[in-house]
């Protein structure tokens, strides 16, 4: 400073009082700006291919020419309680651009915001109904008769579902994040545990509401870790709230998180009685549209990724699938992280992104 | 500041922030615990069912009257809405499946004229 000593240790100046304040009337407005506006997230280029009600499937843009291209097309099937941008983050850091700039042809399939009127909407119509022709428009037009399926979250039950339901449409390979599928262990993670008791009434939840709204979805995951959800993530911002590589990843990720949306009335039914309650797909009781969905039907490569630090799936929900497929080449991935960090946080570059490019590119010849 | 570590009785925000963090991870933890007992469990399925039961009443009747209004100003209610809305989302499957089928039928014939130029010129001959 002026007089030459560290600022830590010296009584401080009315000058340190003034650019203390300054600093701090800075972060304010900052801190404001990033709480209410939204970052443009999902940039990578894409083009629409096809529609169907709130569903769409897009096709990232190849940068790679063709000859350079991998052989079998990959799908992205995301949750469908929240919007899929957050495999596309930021340029820079996002796994779609990624994957693309290493030769992948990319499919997002985006379920859209359900409405009132798709309360109806059962996972039969997720796995049986929609999934079969994105499947079926993407092999068109990738011209391609088989294809990777990338199910994350939610998305990664219904992916498996069409997999052990659907084994002879071209599935080679199956990549499952954080995959939500055995709810034999009431206790493990608050979900299970919450709508496993008596009180908690599926029913009664969906037939007032119709569809379950996103800001009660969002409740129930930020009191999973109530701390770090509704103070601490606030508070690590401001203490780096002068740090623009972390202010702009954090505003990119906040867009994601306030960007809510709900869940289908009878898909959520489904999923709190037959699977949180029942566990019906690891019994190997689960009917979709009367069909038994069995998973040893189910054949095509997998890779299981599992996040160490998982609080909404956590990881004994997703490990006991792989005894219960018939694949032959199947393997687990255990990555430090928690649900969403491992894909979209600041190690998913150097950890998951390039072990599962490694796993695919040896498959997709 | 603290931030190096060391004691600053000049710097109070700084004391104040190194306490936070000290307590931040016990709460975050203790709150973890709790929200993953059996009591918290029931206690939040008791207050969601009770808000529920509270609430269907006045919901009914709303119901009721947005639905009578509706139909005396001649317009479609949201079930209404809704059911055109499946009925919509039918055709648009039906149209999808026929697309496919059609875009199969003339890649098909597109192979199927390309074979047949590829064997005019040998024929020629």
């Amino acid at each position: 400073m002026s007089n030459g000593q560290d600022a830590s240790t010296r009584m401080p100046t009315l000058f340190d009082f003034c650019d203390d304040w300054q600093k701090r009337t800075e972060g304010v407005k900052t801190f404001n700006r990033l709480i209410h506006t939204d970052a443009k997230i999902g940039q990578t280029p894409k083009q629409l291919i096809w529609t169907l009600n709130k569903a769409r499937l897009y096709r990232y843009t190849p940068v790679v020419p063709p000859s350079e291209r991998k052989r079998i097309p990959v799908l992205i099937v995301f949750a469908i309680m929240n919007r899929p941008q957050v495999i596309d983050l930021r340029p820079g850091h996002s796994f779609v651009e990624y994957m693309v700039n290493k030769g992948y042809d990319m499919y997002l399939l985006d379920w859209g915001v359900p409405g009132p009127e798709d309360k109806s909407m059962k996972f039969d119509d997720y796995v049986l109904e929609y999934l079969p022709r994105v499947v079926r428009k993407l092999k068109s037009v990738s011209e391609s008769d088989e294809f990777t399926i990338l199910g994350w979250c939610l998305g990664a039950l219904i992916s498996t579902m069409y997999a052990a339901l659907r084994p002879d449409d071209g599935l080679k390979n199956l990549l499952l994040l954080t995959a939500p599928l055995d709810f034999s262990d009431k206790t493990a993670g608050g979900f299970v545990r919450w709508a496993s008791a008596e009180e908690f009434d599926a029913d009664k939840l969906v037939d007032a509401l119709g569809n379950v709204p996103g800001e009660m979805i969002d409740a129930g995951a930020k009191m999973l870790k109530p701390v770090e959800n509704y103070v601490g993530n606030y508070v690590a911002l401001w203490d780096r709230i002068d740090n623009p590589k972390v202010v702009e990843a954090w505003h990119a990720m906040n867009t994601w998180v306030r960007d809510l949306i709900p869940m289908a009335g009878e898909t959520y039914r489904q999923l709190v009685n037959d699977l949180f309650k029942e566990n019906k797909l690891m019994e190997g009781t689960l009917k979709l549209r009367g069909e038994p969905v069995k998973l040893n039907h189910l054949t095509a490569n997998v890779l299981n990724v599992i996040a160490e630090g998982d609080h909404i799936t956590p990881p004994c929900q997703s490990l006991r699938v792989l005894d219960l497929i018939g694949s032959q080449d199947k393997e687990l991935l255990r990555v430090r992280g928690g649900h969403i960090g491992i894909m979209a946080g600041s190690g998913a570059e150097k950890n998951t992104w390039p072990h599962i490019e490694g796993w695919l590119a040896a498959r997709s010849d | 500041m603290s931030s190096n570590g060391e004691f600053n009785p000049f710097d109070p925000t700084g004391m104040f922030t190194d306490m936070r963090n000290a307590s931040m991870d016990a709460w975050a933890k203790a709150m973890v615990q709790f929200v993953n007992t059996d009591e918290y469990a029931k206690a939040s399925g008791q207050m969601l069912d009770s808000w529920l039961s509270n609430s269907a009443p006045m919901r009914k009747v709303m119901e009721a009257t947005m639905k009578q209004t509706l139909a005396n100003l001649s317009l479609p209610s949201r079930d209404d809405v809704s059911a055109l809305s499946e009925r919509l989302t039918n055709i648009e499957m039906r149209l999808d499946d026929m697309e496919a089928l059609l875009e199969k039928y003339i890649k098909l014939n597109t192979k199927a004229q390309r074979g047949r130029q590829a064997k005019t010129p040998s024929q020629e001959k």
